[in-house]
């Protein structure tokens, strides 16, 4: 009995969280799964400050008087900019990719444990930047950033770019440290067709991190020289086309495919509460891999409709249209995993269900958007941003939130109620459909993306939609604040509650500092 | 078929030929995905309530390959639907970038909030008019900022950018008024239409244009320089009421003198009027930045003779011509 209640004591104090360690405890860690809780904690903040400023808009929509143009167009710059930038792309590695990829490879670190502080440290640089541009002298030119617009706009634009510069770092670093991790850390024996399939989505991932975050990071220094001089490649006499180009080239790949890495989380969230491993595993190993390449490959249709050639739209039409097998292939094999499996329902079960349903709203919709004659007319709309918005606050958020359930009880060792996480998930997918799909009619009907010419013909569509966002904010806050209460909580959880096979779920709960040992 | 209750939601009624164009191939791929979207979140769902974890399952379910007809029919069915999705929307873009021969041919030029629409007679105008049924010729460039030239009720949408020329073309089916969006976030094209396509019958719009083809016809000279006023987008700059936006107030300006930025001391009259219209940032007003658009091969020797006689109906001095008053 002594020696038991003196290893359960001992067990707790290795646990990762530690006892009494203070700010800078935490701050100077160097283990990957403190900073991935830092990264949840920066990366939620992120994310309600851009649902804060969300709101704004909403106001508009709704028939707001008083609130300017110039007030609108910083709101939605910087709410979208908040979004992707320190969101949608760093969100899933930051969070679920920190703490998972060692432990499900069955490594005690990261490879390089301090370039994973770098990331976090990048990040909260790039992001205090870009508050400190949004509290000084906000930019209003739209989150595309525009050359000649935002060479007219007279805000903090260089200390933004700067921001932006490094959060591009941070990337291009996570990217380099989760590549080179599965390389070398993987657990003897281990070989690549044996990595769970979250390890593989984060590792394809990391290619588009570290293009994009190279390239981003590159072009938003040079963007900012221009806006010093005026000169330069994206300067006043520049082609519009460059930074468009350029812009895109980056972004494309690592946001409307932060889709790669959630993917994987819902294959190990539905294989993991079906009891079942995943149908046709390679199979869905090289839909993947082929997601990455198209994902690089199709940059351009993000450009239909804004400046691109007739001939560049018919190609980079062509060449989206092709992601179509690759997803038609990931739904067949969802589908075919939960056929006759043994599902313990749960939230996290919701929560796949509403990435299935979200992610397969984004992906279809890139079908009209592929669609020449239609993607030229809809390109710049409401319905393109509608689109987007489902992949931020559908699909990521959605396959986020499964992962999150799922692992919550081995990241903090503490269970939740199962039945306030579905109470918020019902809230939040009602909620999320009533506020995009007003949306995808008004982008048909003309309205821009900027609200503009708004109040006159859908401002029925407006409310509708001002009312879904309304549940999925409540949604939201009664997910995360069931998720947050545990914390405080003593209820401690099962070292493996859903019965997995992954390595993950061999370490206690939760994980002692050096995972295995 | 689903949801064929809700088609009218979407889209604005016709407006032009464009509109089939892009209105059945989206009702094309609405149908089909919705349909394999409904069929896939079901099954799913269906699957999560059915099979449910029960006593007497073991701890792991067995693993089973992928249905290898299944996958091969997902794969011919998606190759195909993607193909589908482009073949329906590719007559009508090839469609939409091809003009007719003997177009009726109009050039824009963009600047932020401004539109000059010049008609193949020289006439130019904020806002564009047309006759029903007849091919219209876009061919368009901006000044400064990229924007789209983007008309809902027409199906049309096209970026106008600095250094490029782009082009389009619309046919009108029916008389009305069609917003023309923008879609920049700036400042000066938001919370209003920044101009609107008119689309009148054929002998409206004849009638129309035979009356602006001679702008001086019924007209004293003040009035046709108030009209050029309006209509350059003289107005976007300068004010009629003393207050300074980004050029002077034209208020008080003939025959008044002015400090140049060079320190020279110039009086306004026909000769400085003129020059400032064609080549205006050959002698700007002190306190003022070289910005303005020069009018050469715009406006014609009569039409600024119109301009001068307007500028002296609101000036002090219109009548003595920088003397002072007695």
């Amino acid at each position: 009995m002594h020696n038991v209640s003196q290893s359960a004591a001992e067990q707790v104090r290795r646990s990762f969280l530690g006892g009494p360690d203070g700010v800078s405890e935490w701050f100077q860690s160097l283990d990957h799964k403190r900073i991935s809780l830092m990264f949840l904690a920066w990366t939620a903040g992120a994310f309600l400050l851009a649902m804060i400023l969300a709101i704004m808009p909403l106001v508009k929509a709704v028939g707001g008087r008083g609130l300017s143009a110039q007030l609108l167009f910083e709101t939605l710059t910087y709410q979208r900019l908040l979004h992707v930038v320190a969101w949608l792309v760093p969100a899933i590695p930051g969070i679920i990719g920190f703490f998972l990829l060692p432990l499900q490879i069955g490594a005690s670190n990261m490879a390089f444990p301090t370039l994973s502080r770098c990331s976090l440290r990048f990040y909260v640089v790039g992001l205090v930047l870009m508050l400190g541009s949004l509290a000084t002298y906000p930019v209003g030119s739209g989150w595309t950033l525009d050359t000649h617009l935002s060479l007219l706009d007279p805000g903090a634009f260089g200390v933004l770019m700067v921001g932006l510069f490094f959060m591009g770092l941070s990337w291009f670093l996570t990217g380099v440290n989760f590549i080179v991790t599965v390389h070398h850390k993987r657990r003897e024996g281990m070989g690549f067709f044996d990595m769970p399939l979250t390890a593989w989505g984060l590792y394809l991932y990391s290619y588009l991190l570290v293009l994009s975050g190279l390239i981003f990071g590159i072009i938003a220094l040079y963007m900012a020289a221009s806006w010093v001089t005026t000169e330069g490649l994206f300067g006043w006499k520049s082609d519009p086309m460059a930074w468009r180009s350029y812009f895109w080239f980056a972004i494309r790949p690592v946001t409307y495919f932060a889709m790669i890495p959630a993917v994987g989380i819902v294959s190990d969230v539905i294989s993991g509460v079906s009891r079942k491993a995943s149908t046709g595993y390679r199979t869905m190993v090289g839909a993947m891999i082929a997601l990455t390449g198209i994902a690089v490959a199709s940059y351009g249709v993000s450009l239909v409709g804004q400046g691109l050639s007739p001939a560049g739209t018919l190609i980079f039409s062509a060449l989206s249209l092709l992601a179509a097998v690759p997803v038609a292939i990931i739904a067949i094999t969802w589908l075919s995993t939960l056929y006759r499996s043994s599902i313990s329902c749960s939230s996290a079960n919701v929560f796949c269900n509403a990435f299935i349903l979200h992610g397969g709203i984004a992906s279809l919709l890139g079908l009209f958007l592929a669609s020449p004659a239609v993607g030229a007319f809809l390109g710049a709309s409401m319905f393109a941003s509608a689109q987007l918005d489902y992949i931020i606050w559908g699909g990521v958020s959605s396959a986020l939130m499964a992962g999150l359930h799922y692992w919550w009880p081995k990241m903090m060792g503490r269970k939740y109620s199962d039945d306030v996480a579905r109470i918020g998930a019902v809230l939040y997918v009602v909620g999320l459909n009533l506020a995009l799909v007003p949306r995808l009619i008004m982008g048909t009907k003309g309205v821009p993306q900027d609200l503009a010419g708004l109040v006159d013909s859908s401002l029925r569509l407006a409310e509708v939609s001002s009312f879904g966002w309304l549940c999925v904010y409540f949604g939201l806050a009664v997910i995360a604040g069931n998720l947050l209460v545990t914390i405080w909580g003593d209820e401690a959880a099962e070292e493996n509650p859903w019965g997995a096979t992954t390595l993950e779920w061999t370490v206690p709960s939760p994980p002692p500092e050096d995972n295995f040992s | 078929m689903i949801g064929s209750a809700n088609l009218s939601a979407w889209f604005p009624e016709w407006g032009s030929t464009h509109a089939p164009d892009v209105d059945v191939p989206f009702f094309d791929i609405y149908v089909v995905t919705v349909t394999i979207l409904i069929l896939t979140v079901g099954l799913a769902v269906v699957f999560t309530r059915t099979f449910t974890r029960k006593e007497g399952d073991p701890e792991q379910m067995p693993a089973v390959g992928t249905n290898k007809i299944l996958l091969g029919l997902g794969v011919v069915g998606a190759i195909a639907l993607a193909g589908f999705a482009f073949q329906t929307g590719l007559s009508g873009f090839v469609g939409q970038r091809v003009a007719p021969y003997g177009a009726f041919e109009v050039s824009v030029t963009a600047r932020e909030g401004v539109w000059d629409f010049t008609y193949p007679d020289g006439h130019v105008a904020d806002t564009l008019r047309v006759a029903v049924g007849q091919p219209v010729h876009l061919t368009m460039t901006s000044q400064d900022i990229s924007q789209n030239m983007s008309i809902p009720d027409l199906r049309v949408n096209q970026t106008i950018m600095p250094g490029h020329t782009t082009e389009a073309w619309f046919e009108t089916i029916r008389p009305g008024t069609f917003p023309i969006r923008t879609g920049a976030f700036s400042a000066a094209t938001y919370d209003s239409m920044t101009s609107v396509v008119v689309s009148l019958p054929a002998e409206e719009f004849a009638a129309w244009q035979a009356a602006v083809g001679d702008i001086f016809a019924g007209r004293t000279m003040a009035e046709v320089g108030e009209l050029l006023y309006n209509q350059q987008g003289c107005k976007a700059c300068h004010s009629l009421d003393g207050s300074n936006l980004v050029g002077p107030s034209l208020k008080n300006v003939y025959g008044f003198e002015f400090l140049t930025t060079t320190g020279e001391t110039v009086l306004a009259d026909d000769a400085y009027i003129k020059e400032s219209i064609l080549t205006p940032n050959a002698s700007v007003i002190a306190e003022y930045q070289p910005v303005m658009t020069p009018y050469a091969g715009i406006l014609g020797d009569q039409e600024i003779q119109a301009i001068t006689e307007f500028l002296k109906t609101i000036s002090d001095r219109g009548h003595t011509g920088g003397q002072e008053d007695k």
